[in-house]
């Protein structure tokens, strides 16, 4: 009897259980941590919309939402891991290229701003804009100290994030005309929205780039300075365009959508959706 | 009943073959899947210090970064697991040995993500003080942090081995007139060292493999220290590599080519730490 039971323990082991199938229909987003927010707040309303006006059979609609980065949301939705990409900067030609068969499409939601961003510290020290030039030696590693840009006495902090970041590639581009530039001057390197504002305002003399949403009292951001004239990055300037680092945030399908998420993009645009990326911070796409 | 026990074996030698396989499988998997990048650079991409995605991969920083991490934390924990694996062995009563193996086998549980967390928001902050350094994220914080996590399990192992050395040796040096400290250090201690010797390296296997807490404080920049010994500065170890950036490229290309490669460089490290442990055991146990 011992030696049965064992051997169905054992057996029991090795078998794999078939996985109960879930039938009900399920939508998978991934990508830009700059566009989490507003995905999954939408996600969220959108399902209590859908069971108050459409859908009403017995099958809910599911979202789930996951961070990762923007090439990782057009990776995975153009090598069909993911309904839905997000994305905070445009397709780069060489993606278009590796994805020509997935016949990616970009749906743009809302806009936003990369703002150059500085430890509190600094910005209550007297930094207040900095050039272009300047933001460029510095992350070159020419411009080690703050004081070489009228700031206190104190090492420069220079915060990179990882290379396939849209944040990064928006902001690059802007400084050093390439997305993809390299940066000697770096000194940490970090990943989602989040962790690098926690690594600002952990440190008292910090620099890098951040979505406009995600600015705060301990993470300043700082204006553009040319020449004479200073752009600081407020709604009304992004609005207008008059501050230069500017990208569109975008949801990407491959080839043509299912009707779940032909709905939720729908959503996304309609009024209600476009309520939402006004809560999250950033500036609704017309 | 003799009939039975066989097929009950062929069951055990099934499971065992399972497992042979996934081992074996894994290794050629990733020769398989790295070999397009040994086509292209050769050796040197273990000797490169650039790692340029889509230009070029040189894998130099990151196994600095892994091998400089692992070595930290294995100097942090060695005297301090030796020294509480002692006390706790030999000097404690059996209840309160109970109390202590119960808490280090419950720390040894925690997992990664918790000790990461625990990282950022303050081993880092402490360290940055400290040391008086521009930044908290740093070769030293991550080893310290690796230190924290196989301690537990470096030191339950430790306690295993001396309270596995049989009671008689204990009894006979103390007949002999040894104090309880020098039987302790002359007699126990030598004997269970092999079993601390594993003991370690399964420690230095974990934190070799250790990827987000790593991820989260060791600042993640490609480079090699200047100069080479500044632990106070950031880098990056193979497993934080991996994390950042296998999501991006899963599946194909160069770069997931690379990244497989740096893969399978992991994974003959542990190997060869692991068969020169054993070398290293067989040799003290026959001597």
């Amino acid at each position: 009897m011992f030696r049965v039971l064992l051997f169905l323990w054992v057996a029991i082991g090795v078998i794999p259980f078939p996985v109960s199938a879930d039938h009900s229909p399920k939508i998978k987003i991934v990508g830009s941590t700059t566009v989490l927010p507003i995905a999954s707040r939408a996600a969220e309303r959108f399902e209590k919309f859908q069971r108050v006006e459409k859908f009403k059979s017995s099958h809910r609609l599911r979202i789930l939402v996951n961070a990762g980065g923007s090439g990782v949301g057009i990776h995975s939705v153009a090598k069909g891991r993911s309904d839905i990409g997000m994305a905070s900067r445009e397709i780069s030609p060489s993606e278009r290229k590796r994805f020509e068969g997935s016949h990616l499409k970009v749906h743009t939601v809302a806009v936003d701003a990369v703002a150059c961003v500085i430890s509190s510290e600094i910005y209550n020290a007297g930094i207040h804009d900095l050039t272009r030039q300047e933001i460029r030696d510095i992350y070159l590693g020419k411009i080690r100290n703050w004081k070489e840009v009228g700031g206190p006495d104190r090492k420069i902090v220079v915060v990179d994030k990882e290379r396939h970041r849209g944040t990064r590639h928006v902001f690059m581009n802007f400084i050093f005309g390439n997305p993809t530039a390299k940066t000697p001057g770096t000194i940490l390197v970090t990943g989602s929205n989040n962790e690098e504002q926690t690594k600002i305002a952990q440190s008292d003399s910090a620099i890098g780039m951040l979505s406009y949403a995600w600015i705060n009292d301990e993470v300043r951001a700082i204006g553009i300075r040319d020449k004479k004239n200073i752009v600081n990055p407020t709604r009304e300037t992004i609005r207008k365009g008059d501050y230069p680092i500017v990208r569109n945030l975008s949801f990407i399908t491959a080839g043509e959508p299912s009707e779940e998420v032909k709905a939720f993009l729908e959503f996304l645009k309609g009024p209600e959706g476009q309520q939402v990326v006004e809560e999250s911070g950033y500036i609704p796409f017309i | 009943m003799e009939n039975d026990s066989h097929g009950m074996m062929w069951v055990f030698a099934g499971l065992n073959l399972i497992f042979l396989c996934c081992a074996g499988g894994l290794f050629f998997f990733l020769i398989f899947e790295s070999y397009p990048i040994f086509k292209l650079h050769g050796f040197d991409f273990w000797l490169g210090q650039d790692w340029w995605v889509g230009e070029t991969y040189g894998a130099l920083p990151m196994l600095y970064g892994s091998t400089l991490v692992t070595a930290l934390a294995c100097l942090l924990v060695l005297p301090v697991s030796l020294a509480v694996a002692i006390f706790t062995s030999e000097f404690l009563t059996s209840t309160s040995r109970r109390c202590v193996k119960a808490v280090l086998e419950l720390l040894a549980g925690v997992p990664g993500i918790v000790y990461g967390l625990l990282g950022v928001s303050f081993l880092s902050l402490w360290i940055k003080d400290v040391f008086g350094l521009l930044d908290g994220n740093t070769l030293a914080t991550a080893g310290c942090l690796l230190a924290i996590m196989i301690l537990p399990t470096v030191l339950t192992l430790s306690e295993d081995a001396m309270r596995a050395v049989p009671a008689e040796y204990r009894d006979n040096a103390l007949g002999l007139g040894l104090s309880k400290w020098q039987t302790a250090t002359a007699v126990v201690l030598p004997q269970a060292l092999p079993g601390i010797m594993g003991a370690v390296l399964l420690g230095i296997s974990r934190a070799m493999g250790e990827t987000i807490a790593v991820m989260l404080v060791v600042g993640s920049l490609d480079r090699i220290p200047d100069p080479w010994f500044n632990i106070f500065s950031s880098a990056q170890t193979i497993p934080s590599k991996l994390g950042r950036e296998a999501a991006e490229s899963i599946g194909e290309g160069t770069h997931w080519s690379a990244l497989m490669a740096l893969g399978l460089t992991l994974f003959i490290i542990v190997l060869l730490i692991n068969f020169i442990g054993n070398r290293f055991l067989k040799r003290r146990s026959i001597s």
